[in-house]
């Protein structure tokens, strides 16, 4: 019995000069959801192509369910569901004429694809609306279909690369729960995001990628005490922030201060303590702090810390 | 199995866009209709070209004058023709010229021109009471008067060629009889009419084209008996046919660009379907998309039109030699593109630019011209129009599987090329 769906070991993957995957490794448990989390073009989905054998690496393997990437690619597609970052449907056919065709891509034919079918159009939430050619449907109805795609033969690892980019509160919502769903049904999930939040609510482990390396790997909780149990302070002042920078770094209890466009993030110990002590240093410098948000540690304040940048687009 | 889906689901999503199914059937079918409609009739009731009968009214008031009796000599009896005014008459009477005018003699110049006027006629001749008079004097000039409808311009033209190809024979005669008069001093009524039947004698044989040209045709065809509408119906459909189809071939084809950047075709690859099945069932889509259109095209034409494509064996060689290299010609097109953002170049530019060169003879409507036959085969587009005219001609299975063999050569250099370049693309 494997313990890992996953296992990732060294991979490297180049596009010309730019070295999009340098070296990743991780392992997937089985029956876990593991976040991929970074900001864009950190290799994330340049990691999950790979996994998907859509790219063939440079250097290391993958093993998906004990199947080579390099060696046995159709083993691993066997195994292996993908939801694309875009919707990748035909708009000219309708829900049931999709799922049908790329169920005999998988392999399904006759009543067990038809059963199928039903059933996962029973998942998604489309039953009624299964003749209905997919251009006609809304963008959260499409997503719906573009994650039944891939659990129609009901893989044992199923790849979400960002399934959340561009949708409604509503359909991600949606996209979340199901995701839940899929782990309580026994498969593995590897889900790729930026969105923090996410892979903070749905992720056994995380990995965070960043310049396509992985720069920090745990639980959730795990990842939070890299940074101890800073605060989180984001302000906004009404002058250029080169003014009160410097400043603000030599203020008791402060450890870190960012700038990013025109927003100052500062972490320390205690935010209670810190807060007066950074109104009195701008007041000196004539500047005045217009907003003022706190924050405790999560994994902004992770990557924040890592990579000295916001977690953000 | 694979394979199949994948050419049954591109083939279904072809035919449920409606901008294919137009550029595939409709297009071609309504540009042939607008030849026929233009060149004719609906098929049964086809006579071929006809011009409108133009109304004639002549009024003769030609007196006559001496020395015709040879010049008379030339009609037969019964035409009764006493003055060169009489024999303008009988030219523009005789039965040849019936489909074209329909001849009325007036007595009066002054009626002849008032049926004008009413429009009751279309064009009127009057032939002046001194006409033959001053024909035989050496010294006169013999003049006829044209009043035409200036509406009307071919009926009216008509009338003038015949007229004017009467006055430059009975000129030449006058100057014949001129020159002999004043080379030799005699003015002897006898004299002068074996000057003019000499120079009759003469000339007879080039007042008739038949003695000057040598008119042949090939043996007898088929062809022969299919009117003149249908033969340039035939090639027009067939062109529009053959354009058609590597517009389809190519359209198809794209269909592999466009699942790359919709992201379906990465998707399949994610599938445990091989690389060889996908881009196998891609193309044969092609294949058989062509063949449904090339299919539907023959039998349209043959229904409404009446098109005789020729003999079975021979249409089909020429339709599986057509859907063979359209779908080539196809692949390796989009083989060379990029995205289908270069789609408008391909289809607006090469396809159309190839397609009127290679289909240059089906617009010559079957004037055969060596050098546009020649320039024709530059192109694929030229042997699938090649092998269409052999069929439609009758040419033997020969010479129709030489053309075929021609246009499998291409095929094969435009798949193996094409296939070549998107195996290295997605591998």
């Amino acid at each position: 019995m494997l313990q890992n769906a996953i296992e990732v070991k060294n991979l490297h993957k180049a596009f010309g000069d730019l070295k999009a995957v340098d070296g990743v490794s991780f392992e997937v448990a089985q029956g876990e959801i593991f976040s991929l989390l970074g900001p864009n073009g950190a290799g994330k989905t340049t990691t999950i192509s790979m996994l998907s054998c859509l790219l063939r690496p440079d250097e290391g393997d993958a093993l998906v369910m004990g199947h080579s990437i390099k060696d046995d690619q159709m083993g691993v597609k066997s195994v292996l569901g993908v939801v694309p970052q875009e919707i990748a449907l035909y708009n000219d056919l309708s829900a049931r004429e999709n799922l049908t065709f790329w169920g005999k891509m998988y392999g399904l034919r006759g009543p067990a694809l038809r059963s199928r079918v039903d059933e996962v159009l029973e998942i998604i939430g489309l039953t009624e609306r299964a003749k209905d050619r997919v251009g006609k449907y809304s963008g959260g109805m499409k997503r719906r279909v573009n994650i039944g795609v891939a659990l129609l033969h009901k893989p044992q690892v199923i790849y979400m690369d960002e399934p959340t980019v561009g949708i409604d509160p509503q359909s991600r919502r949606n996209i979340l729960d199901s995701v839940v769903a899929l782990k309580n049904q026994g498969m593995t999930v590897l889900y790729t995001t930026h969105y923090m939040e996410e892979a903070q609510e749905l992720s056994d482990h995380i990995a965070i990628m960043d310049i396509g390396k992985v720069i920090a790997y745990g639980t959730n909780a795990e990842l939070v005490k890299i940074v101890g149990q800073m605060d989180r302070i984001t302000l906004t002042i009404n002058a250029e922030s080169g003014r009160v920078l410097e400043a603000w770094k030599k203020v008791q209890g402060v450890k870190q201060v960012t700038a990013q466009d025109g927003t100052l993030t500062v972490l320390a110990d205690d935010s209670n303590q810190v807060l007066p002590r950074l109104f009195e240093t701008s007041a000196l410098n004539g500047v005045r702090i217009t907003t003022v948000a706190i924050q405790e540690p999560n994994l902004e304040a992770v990557f924040l810390h890592l990579t000295g940048k916001a977690l953000r687009d | 199995m694979k394979i199949l889906d994948i050419a049954f689901k591109d083939i279904t999503r072809s035919f449920r866009s409606v901008f294919a199914v137009l550029f595939m059937f409709v297009i071609p079918l309504l540009i042939t209709g607008m030849f026929y409609v233009m060149f004719g009739g609906m098929k049964g009731s086809d006579t071929g070209f006809s011009l409108p009968q133009t109304n004639i009214v002549i009024a003769n008031l030609d007196k006559g004058g001496a020395g015709f009796d040879t010049v008379m000599s030339q009609f037969p009896a019964d035409a009764n023709i006493q003055s060169l005014g009489d024999m303008v008459v009988y030219v523009l009477q005789q039965d040849n010229l019936a489909d074209l005018m329909k001849v009325t003699l007036l007595d009066s110049a002054e009626a002849a021109r008032s049926a004008v006027d009413t429009q009751e006629a279309g064009v009127a001749v009057i032939i002046p009471a001194d006409f033959s008079a001053n024909y035989s004097n050496l010294n006169g000039q013999a003049v006829l008067e044209v009043y035409q409808d200036p509406t009307l311009t071919l009926g009216p033209a008509i009338v003038r060629s015949v007229l004017n190809q009467f006055m430059d024979g009975i000129s030449g005669t006058k100057i014949a009889v001129n020159e002999a008069v004043t080379q030799t001093g005699s003015s002897d009524p006898a004299f002068i009419g074996q000057v003019v039947e000499s120079f009759l004698t003469a000339t007879a044989r080039t007042r008739d084209p038949a003695a000057l040209l040598k008119v042949s045709s090939p043996a007898a065809t088929e062809t022969e008996e299919i009117p003149f509408l249908l033969r340039v119906i035939g090639p027009v459909m067939g062109g529009m046919m053959v354009f058609y189809a590597f517009y389809t071939g190519t359209a198809s084809a794209e269909t592999l660009l466009q699942e790359d950047e919709m992201g379906t075709l990465p998707r399949l690859f994610t599938t445990p379907t091989t690389q060889a099945t996908i881009l196998g069932g891609k193309l044969l889509a092609v294949l058989l998309t062509v063949t449904i259109q090339v299919a539907v095209l023959l039998t349209l034409g043959a229904l409404i039109f009446g098109i005789h494509w020729g003999s079975l064996s021979s249409v089909l060689l020429f339709a599986a030699g057509t859907v063979v290299l359209a779908s080539a010609f196809g692949v390796f097109v989009n083989s060379l593109m990029k995205s289908t953002k270069q789609g408008g170049i391909v289809f607006g530019g090469v396809l159309t630019f190839s397609g009127m060169i290679g289909l240059m003879p089906v617009f010559m409507f079957g004037s055969p011209s060596t050098t546009f036959d020649t320039i024709s085969l530059i192109v694929p587009q030229g042997w699938a129009a090649r092998g269409l005219f052999q069929s439609m001609q009758g040419a033997t299975t020969g010479n129709l599987l030489l053309t075929l063999l021609v246009m499998l050569i291409w095929a094969t250099v435009f798949f193996g090329i094409g296939v070549w370049r998107f195996q290295k693309r997605y591998a």
